[in-house]
Parts: C-alpha cells; structure tokens; sequence
C-alpha cells in the first residue's frame, strides 16, 4: 500500500512537472501575476492585522479633505480626512477571512456533492444534479439581498451564501473528473488491493488527482468573494463606515469625482481590479497549465 | 408641526403663501410679462402625499404651495395679505376672527367636470378634517387654539379662539382644501385618493403623476391672482443627489431647490446660472434620548457639546456656510438670545465633567460607569443619507471617541428610523434639524406635554421650569415680555443640553438664468412662483 501511494504520487508530479515545462509564456506570466497580487494581499493583511499602518485609518484630518497624493498621504486622503493608504490596506480585513470561509464552503460542498455524484450513479447523481440546478436558478444578488433582510447585514453570512451558490459548479467538475477517473486502472487496482471507499475517493482521486482543480476553483472563488464583498459594500449593506472596505470606499469617493477629486475613488477602484484581475488570472492561468487536455 | 428632509428633517409649523390681488379673476396678469415656458425642477425624493394636510416634508410642502392658497397669505416683506380671504375683522377682545371670503374663485375641475365655486363651507371643512381625531397630521397641535369655526353666509366665515393669541392672523394661512376633495369627508389619510391627486384653488393644477414619480404641474387659466406666467411645473425626484447639480449643468433641469454645499463653487463660476440665498429659520443638531440612563445627566450632555467641534465641521463639510448656535431657536428669529455663547470646543473640559458626572476609564478606554459602558447608538436615516450628513456622524463619532465615548453609527431606512426615533423611542442620539416659521414656538419640542409616540418631543425632556416658560410665553400678549420669556428659555435649555445645537446653514438655490423675477419663500419656496416668468425668446 505504501509503495502505491508512492507510486501514484512520483506518477503525478512526473506529469504536473511536464506540464509546467509546457507551459506558455502568457499561461505563467498570468499565474505569476496572480501569485504576487495574492502575496501583496497576505502581506497587506498582516499588516493591517498587526497595525503597522502608515497612518491611522481612523484619524480624521479636517482641514484636508480628499487632499491629492502627497507627502504624508501617499495615496492621498479620503471624504473625513483619513489616509487612504492605511485605509486601502486595512480595507482587506473586509474580504479576507469572510472571503475565505466562502472558499472553504463552496470547496467542501461542492467536493462533497462532486464526490456523491460522480461515485454513485443513479439517483444519488439525479439528486445532486437537481440541488445543484435549484441552487443555480437562484440569482445569486437576491438570495444575498434575502439573508440580508432575514437576519441582518453580516458579511460572514452573505458570504455562507456565496461559498453555497458556487459550490454547484465545482461539484459538477469533480463529478464529471471522478466518474473519468473511476474507469482507469490505478483506481480499478485500488479496489483490487481492497482499499476502503474512502481512501480511494479522499487520497487516490481527491487529492492526488482534483487538487489543481480545486485550488483553481478556490482562487476564482476567492476573486468572486472579493467582488460581491465589494459590491455589497459599494452598495451599503456590506462593511459599513467607519470600517474601511473597498466597496464603501469607491462609493465614498465617487461622490466627488466629478469636482476633479478622482483619487478617493480611483484607488480603491484600481485596487479592486487588480486584485480581481489576479486571482482569476491565477485560476486561468493553473487551469491552461494543469488542467488542459491537450498536454501530455 | 411637520417633519422635514433637509439635514434630517423635522418641520416646526407653517406660515404664508403669496400676493397681490389681481383685477380680475380668471385672466391674464396684464403685467406686462410673458406667459409660457416650462420649469423642470430637482427635488430630493419623491413626496408621499400631495395635500396640505398629511403631509409632512419638504419635498410635498413645496407641491402644496402651488396647488393650494389660505384665507391670507404672507408677501415678499413678511406682511400679512388677503388670499382666499378678501378683507377680515377682528373683534376688540381678539378673539373673534370674521374673514370676508373672495367670491368668484373655483377650485380646479376634476376630469369631465365644471369647477366648484370655493365657499365657507370648504374653510369650515378644512377645519374640521384637521382637527378630526382620525387625521393624522402635524397641524393639530397648531390649531388648538381654535374654539369654533361658523358659517355665516356663504362667503362669510368666523373663527373664536379659545384665548387671544400673538400673531393669530399669520396662522389663518393655513391651506384650504375642497368639501368635494376627499372620498372620506370625516377624516383624512393616506390611503384617501385626494393625497395623490388633489385639486385646490392655487396657480398650478396636478396633471399627472408619472411612475417614476415625476409630477406635471400646469398653469392655472382661472387663477384669481391671474394666470401663473410659466406654463408648467416638473418636479423631478433624484433619488442621488449627487447628479442633481450635474443634471442642471447639463441643462436636464432649470433649478434645484437646495444645492449641496460641495457644489456651490462650481455653479458660482458657471455664468448660466443664478444662486439665490434664502435663510431658513432651522437648525441642525443631535438630539439625545433622555429616557437613557447614560444620558439623563446633563453634564453627560453638556461633554459631549464640549467634545464636537462645531466650527471645523462647519468649515470643513459646509464651507463656512453657515452659524453656529448656542440654542433651541434660529438665529435669525427675534426669540434668539445672542447673550448665549455656544459651549466652546473643549475636550478636556468634557472628560472633566464626565469623570464628574461618575464615568472612569475602562480597559478598553470607554469611559464606564458601575461596569456599564458609555456607548451609544446613533440612528440616521439611510434614505436621506448625503455626503454632508455621512460627514457629520461620522466626525461626531470621531469627536466622541477621543472622549472615550463609543458611538455606534446606525444607517436606517426612512420609515424604520421614524418608527424608531418617534414611536418607539429606541435610540440614543440622532441627528436632525428643525424648520420654524416666525412664532418661534418650541413648545412641541420640549414642553414635557409633548412626551409620547409621534409627539415632537422625542428625547422625552421634561422641565418643569422649561413647562412653565414655554406656557407664560404662549399666554402672554405683550411682545416684548415674551421675548424676555423666550430669552430666559434659550439660556436655560442651552444650559441644560436635550440637544447638541450645531448650527444654521444658509440655504442657496441654484437657477437658470432665463428664469426671471425669482422670490423665494425662506422654505415653502413657493410661494411666490405665480409671478415667475421666462422671457419669450427663451421658452425654447
């Protein structure tokens, strides 16, 4: 048991190894990209956990209002006088752990379902399938707009929400790589060497062979949370002042672009794109390199 | 007394409406100036009723000031003038009011129907819907006064006070509306079919209601002051008032009714347009519920006064616009007491009284007191939330932090937070601004009467000194005695802090300046809109 698990595993990087040395110019500078902007958001959040902040975020300087980029205020200052740098980073808070739970849920959902589906044909598939396409059906704004108005505005349950709506189509992903699986003959060997059920669906198939396709999932899943985090705040029912959140910020500082004060909403605007940008073109990217049919 | 959206609204009573009886009825103005034109105008949101009695903010006070007259109105120079009513007499012990009505005016006909003369009966039923106990408005109280209202002839009615009062005339401008108007004619309220399409005797006729809420407003041939000059009124609700002024450089509207303070400067130097001042008797403050605990101790109050800094917020969010004030009413009213000077701005001063009144640092640096924590909640309405007003909680927040006091920023949906700061009482500071006209009477706002749901005096501030000025101040006839009263009221409400008084804010219009003749009513806007015209070459 011990030399297969090997086995498979040296078979495994051989391959991913081979995949990366194909891999295009394009595919690696999108995921080398994406691997700096999630780096500068750890970093960031770091930061802002401890408090090394430039300036504080809550201090309020009343005689300069969205004040321009300068000495002091790197990137300026906001509608009360509060520096936007400082805001900016502590701006992560918003999203990231609440952006992780949405993750971790949609991943253990959706394997869980994928896993049900594409192990156990029949009804258990049928079932899944029908959950998933109820799930789908719903407009993933107004069940977010409903938990809102059933319990209250908290971040932590919009993005439960989130992570619920997105499991479906990893579940779909991991059902159709499980029952592509199922028919080859390590896993066929597997049943012959009388391995339980469970470590042949957890190690053999889930981790040895859907962990790209998960973490794929999980970076275009974090970018999506960032993304109705910020939508939601933008909107106000997200993170509400004076917590910094992107979203609140750009809805801020939009109030004053057109008096030719565009920075109060261009940076956390720009902050946004980039960060988006990065995660889906990290999941892009691992999906071309890992995940593409046509490599060995 | 209404409720208004400015800063956060609230209205304190009403005055007057326009002028100049015309010649003859039913014609042109012969002035000289050209009828035509239309006058698109911006407004903050769309009004939920349209009549002069249910309504209870800015945005249907403006509407109702061109649809609807009183028996007497108030010009340009604050002096009382016929309206409805032709000439009146008042009887030597002051309180009996006869006002000889105009005869010949006609309300505005319904679809496919002539137009009813208006008579006494209309006057008397005004009177009686609005003092109906089933209507709810914020009229009532204003006209307790009120013994009986009788019917001599048809254009003969005659008012007897319960007492002689100051300046009763000033209130008989109140709105008249018709016998035929509503589908109920005991009492009024919202569900009524008139609230949404009224008709009334006034220069402008309701034509439609669009479903964006988009009110059409049309000149009024048969006016008894003359044909209005431009022929119709748009009232466009902006539901963000951050475009109105863009939609206004852009030529979408011709006026906007008050212009965010941010973007004076830009219109100042845009030489198609006109700003006009008008000050409003108001004011803006944070008003505490005093039925907290935390709260009920004045020095408590009179800290948190001492930790806001009023003139860097006004300098700050409105430009300098404006004054700061030291009391219960408008700077501009003969009540105020200019000997008052507001608490000065003084941190230090507020930890000092709160460690007096018993609070102690606690761990997490709140001050707390018996282990209960000074933290508050602090309600605004979401619906009304502009930049200024975000602003303004926000600093005040930041003010009282650096005191150790906790002040939690609650943004609430309109309706929600009236139920909230009117009915249920559950906050513990809002902020808010209040309207008045020239009475100068505060006795909704703090006469410990007025403790109880939908009632003014939200904060539940009950004085028995303050009791008894604000009723001296009533009863009293002689001027000059009532503004000593209404001196010592504003030193001893000053003193005792139910609010945090923050300041008046001088109110600009913003117009096109094809508009001409343009008087502004200090805040039914209104009131003069009759003899507003736009040159010929300009009507497009």
């Amino acid at each position: 048991m011990r030399r297969y698990r090997q086995a498979a595993g040296e078979v495994g990087e051989r391959r991913e190894r081979s995949r990366w040395r194909a891999a295009t110019t394009a595919d690696l500078a999108a995921v080398g990209y994406g691997l700096l902007v999630v780096a500068l958001v750890v970093i960031s959040y770091t930061l802002g956990a401890v408090g090394w902040l430039p300036d504080d975020p809550a201090r309020m300087d009343m005689a300069r209002l969205n004040a321009p980029p300068g000495p002091g205020h790197a990137l300026g200052t906001d509608f009360l006088g509060r520096d936007m740098l400082s805001r900016l980073i502590v701006g992560i808070q918003a999203y990231f752990l609440p952006g992780l739970l949405a993750v971790a849920t949609s991943l253990a959902l959706g394997a869980t379902l994928g896993v049900v589906a594409g192990y156990r044909d029949g009804r258990a598939e049928a079932l899944v399938t029908y959950l998933s396409n109820l799930v789908d059906s719903f407009p993933r704004l107004v069940l977010i707009l409903l938990v809102i108005a059933a319990f209250r505005a908290d971040i932590y349950y919009v993005m439960l929400v989130v992570g619920i709506t997105g499991a479906p189509a990893i579940a779909s992903l991991i059902a159709g790589k499980i029952q592509f699986l199922r028919t080859k003959s390590f896993i066929e060997a597997a049943h012959v060497l009388g391995l339980s059920t469970r470590v042949i669906v957890v190690k053999h198939i889930l981790w040895y062979n859907c962990a790209p396709l998960l973490i794929i999932q999980a970076t275009l899943g974090m970018g999506e949370a960032i993304l109705v985090e910020t939508s939601l705040s933008y909107l106000g029912f997200g993170v509400q002042e004076p917590t910094p959140s992107w979203g609140n910020m750009v809805q801020a500082g939009a109030n004053y672009f057109f008096h030719g004060k565009f920075w109060p909403s261009t940076a956390p605007a720009l902050a946004i794109l980039g960060t988006i940008l990065g995660f889906h073109l990290l999941g892009d990217g691992l999906n071309n390199i890992l995940e593409s049919k046509s490599a060995p | 007394m209404k409720t208004l959206p400015r800063i956060v609204p609230l209205i304190l009573t009403l005055t007057v409406l326009t002028t100049i009886p015309a010649a003859s009825p039913a014609a042109s103005k012969n002035d000289g100036r050209p009828d035509g034109g239309t006058l698109a105008y911006g407004e903050y949101g769309r009004p939920a009723t349209l009549d002069p009695i249910t309504s209870n903010e800015m945005i249907s006070l403006r509407i109702t000031e061109l649809v609807f007259n009183g028996l007497v109105g108030i010009d340009e120079k604050q002096a009382i003038v016929p309206e409805l009513a032709e000439r009146w007499e008042v009887s030597q012990d002051g309180r009996t009011y006869t006002f000889f009505l105009r005869k010949g005016v006609r309300w505005h006909p319904r679809d496919g129907e002539a137009p009813r003369l208006f008579t006494a009966d209309d006057v008397l039923f005004t009177h009686n819907i609005m003092m109906h106990p089933k209507t709810i408005t914020p009229l009532k109280v204003r006209y307790e006064f009120i013994e009986k209202v009788e019917k001599l002839d048809d254009s003969t009615v005659r008012f007897t006070l319960k007492r002689p009062i100051l300046n009763a005339l000033a209130k008989f401008s109140f709105k008249v509306i018709p016998a035929h108007g509503p589908a109920n004619p005991q009492y009024l309220t919202r569900e009524d079919p008139f609230v949404r399409n009224p008709i009334g005797t006034g220069p402008y006729i309701v034509k439609s209601i669009s479903a964006d809420r988009e009110i059409v407003l049309m000149a009024n041939e048969d006016y008894f002051k003359g044909r209005p000059h431009i022929n119709k009124f748009l009232s466009k609700p902006f539901a963000d008032q951050n475009i109105m002024t863009q939609a206004m450089m852009f030529n979408a509207i011709d006026m906007l009714v008050l212009v965010n303070p941010r973007d004076l400067p830009e219109l100042q130097g845009d030489r198609r347009f006109v700003l006009q001042p008008y000050n409003a008797l108001s004011y803006a403050f944070f008003g505490y519920n005093l039925r907290s605990p935390l709260l009920a101790d004045k020095r408590v109050r009179r800290a948190f006064t001492h930790a806001v800094n009023r003139k860097e917020m006004l300098d700050a969010f409105f430009n300098g616009q404006g004054t700061i004030i030291s009391g219960p009413f408008a700077p501009g009213s003969w009540a105020y007491n200019l000997d008052v000077q507001p608490l000065p701005y003084d941190p230090a001063k507020a930890v000092a009284l709160l460690n007096e009144a018993g609070f102690t640092p606690g761990p997490d640096g709140v001050m707390q007191k018996g282990g209960k924590p000074l933290a508050l909640s602090l309600k605004v309405p979401i619906e009304k939330e502009s930049e200024a007003v975000k602003r303004v909680v926000l600093a005040f927040q930041n003010y009282l932090k650096a005191i150790g006091v906790s002040v939690k920023v609650e943004f609430k949906e309109w309706q929600a937070w009236k139920d909230a700061v009117f009915a249920e009482h559950d906050f513990d500071v809002i902020l808010a601004s209040w309207v008045f006209d020239d009475s100068a009477d505060i006795s909704s706002l703090f006469h410990s009467a007025e403790i109880g749901p939908w009632k003014n005096n939200f904060g539940g501030y009950s004085n028995p000194e303050v009791d008894g000025l604000i009723v001296e101040s009533k009863l009293t006839l002689d001027h000059e005695k009532r503004r000593t009263i209404n001196r010592k009221l504003h030193a001893l409400l000053a003193e005792e802090a139910p609010y945090t008084f923050l300041w008046t804010l001088t109110n600009y219009s913003g117009y096109h300046k094809k508009l001409r003749r343009v008087a502004i009513h200090p805040y039914k806007f209104f009131s003069f809109a009759d003899e507003w015209f736009i040159p010929a070459a300009e009507q497009k």
